[in-house]
């Protein structure tokens, strides 16, 4: 997966794929700690309207995105592995973050969705887009990683 | 280091300390307590301390970690607890009658909105994560570099930029839509309504303008704001000033409505 930033997605006839990865000069630490602030969100991450609950493993979270502004997605944490991998989802769909630390201090975050099953080609047609939002989502990590890792107050 | 440079040195950080401690847990009580027991505790591990730090970031360590015990326990506050509070002492006719008698006697009993932001403050930072509060406090007003901060507090230099970050942009937050010293349109105005009570001969706005960030709130931006925000708190010691004990007091009366409500 190339770490510029750019979202790509592959469709197939029962599964759709958005992939995007991006290097962010950051400790781990503080990219995980975002990635799992569940009431945090709304202030750095643009995509997110809100989002309820406990990100730990097992729990429950509710989310509200822009891409569906009336929906709440309701997802479990399925995955939790500190400072590597996290994924959440619902019957049809699972989004997983991973996070890969780099010798130059880089780390690169992934992220990925995949929603399928038998009955997805007859909804797919009503499902957006996810690149430019998972474009924002990086985008929007990076700097806010980035501006708490450089901080020099 | 010898107990008698241990005991002199000590005596120079108490003030600070005693101060940080009333700050994070809200009780004058709980802050003498604390710093007794950081005390004796310091003195009876003196011999482990090597000088990796500074004697006044050991004993911070140490006053955090008896503070968390004890905070650990209890509750966090909500961000609107002045206006919680506010409503409970104006049911109570017993806390004016008490305030009145401390303005009226003490020493350290004057009204001064700059004390007021400071006690605000103190209380609306209850709200956040104690580990946002504490690093906060600990960099915004008792100035300890990032690494040292990490030391008090028993976590990583990248975990407090991140506890610092979020628990700044918070309060910024919070202060931005609340409190009409900074902006028209905020909802509290119990410092000007305080200073109706207890200093009624004096015009709020005159005594308003002669304050740094109330002046800036036109044309500073949200992060300055806080700045001068915290200007203020670091220049007020909450024990010493001339409205500790109408402070004291109003802190007292806000900590009980709080641990009914929470």
């Amino acid at each position: 997966m190339a770490q510029n930033g750019k979202a790509t997605t592959e469709k197939k006839t029962f599964s759709r794929t958005t992939s995007i990865s991006t290097g962010i000069q950051a400790d781990p630490a503080i990219i995980w700690k975002l990635l799992t602030t569940a009431t945090d969100y709304p202030r750095w991450n643009s995509t997110v309207i809100s989002v309820e609950g406990n990100i730990a493993l097992g729990e429950k979270i509710k989310l509200k995105s822009t891409l569906a502004p009336k929906r709440i997605f309701k997802l479990q944490v399925k995955e939790f592995i500190n400072e590597q991998r996290l994924m959440w989802g619902d019957g049809p769909g699972n989004r997983i973050y991973t996070l890969d630390k780099k010798n130059n201090g880089t780390v690169t975050f992934s992220m990925v969705e995949k929603i399928g099953g038998f009955m997805f080609p007859m909804y797919a047609k009503y499902i957006p887009s996810f690149d430019q939002s998972f474009e924002q989502f990086a985008a929007d990590l990076k700097q806010e990683a980035e501006t708490i890792q450089n901080a020099t107050r | 280091m010898t107990i008698e440079l241990f005991n002199e040195e000590f005596k120079g950080v108490s003030g600070k300390l005693k101060s940080y401690l009333l700050r994070i847990t809200a009780s004058a009580h709980d802050a003498e307590d604390i710093v007794h027991d950081t005390y004796v505790r310091a003195s009876e591990k003196l011999h482990t301390f090597r000088g990796e730090s500074s004697l006044k970031t050991w004993l911070f360590t140490i006053a955090s970690n008896l503070a968390k015990d004890n905070l650990r326990a209890q509750k966090r506050w909500v961000e609107n607890v002045t206006d919680i509070c506010r409503q409970e002492a104006m049911g109570n006719p017993e806390f004016f009658r008490e305030a009145m008698h401390i303005s009226a006697t003490s020493t350290q009993g004057a009204f001064e909105i700059k004390e007021h932001i400071t006690f605000c403050f103190t209380c609306i930072s209850k709200s956040l994560p104690l580990e946002q509060q504490l690093c906060v406090f600990l960099k915004e007003v008792y100035e300890f570099k990032v690494n040292e901060i990490a030391t008090i507090i028993d976590t990583s230099e990248a975990m407090v930029k991140y506890y610092l970050h979020t628990g700044r942009a918070k309060m910024t937050n919070v202060f931005d839509n609340r409190c009409a010293l900074i902006n028209k349109e905020g909802i509290c105005h119990q410092c000007s309504e305080l200073n109706g009570v207890f200093n009624p001969k004096q015009k709020f706005q005159e005594e308003v303008v002669k304050i740094e960030m109330a002046r800036e709130a036109a044309h500073g931006d949200k992060e300055q704001l806080f700045d001068l925000r915290m200007k203020i708190i670091k220049e007020i010691d909450p024990f010493e000033s001339g409205a500790a004990a109408l402070q004291l007091h109003h802190l007292d009366h806000n900590r009980n409505v709080m641990e009914k409500y929470v």
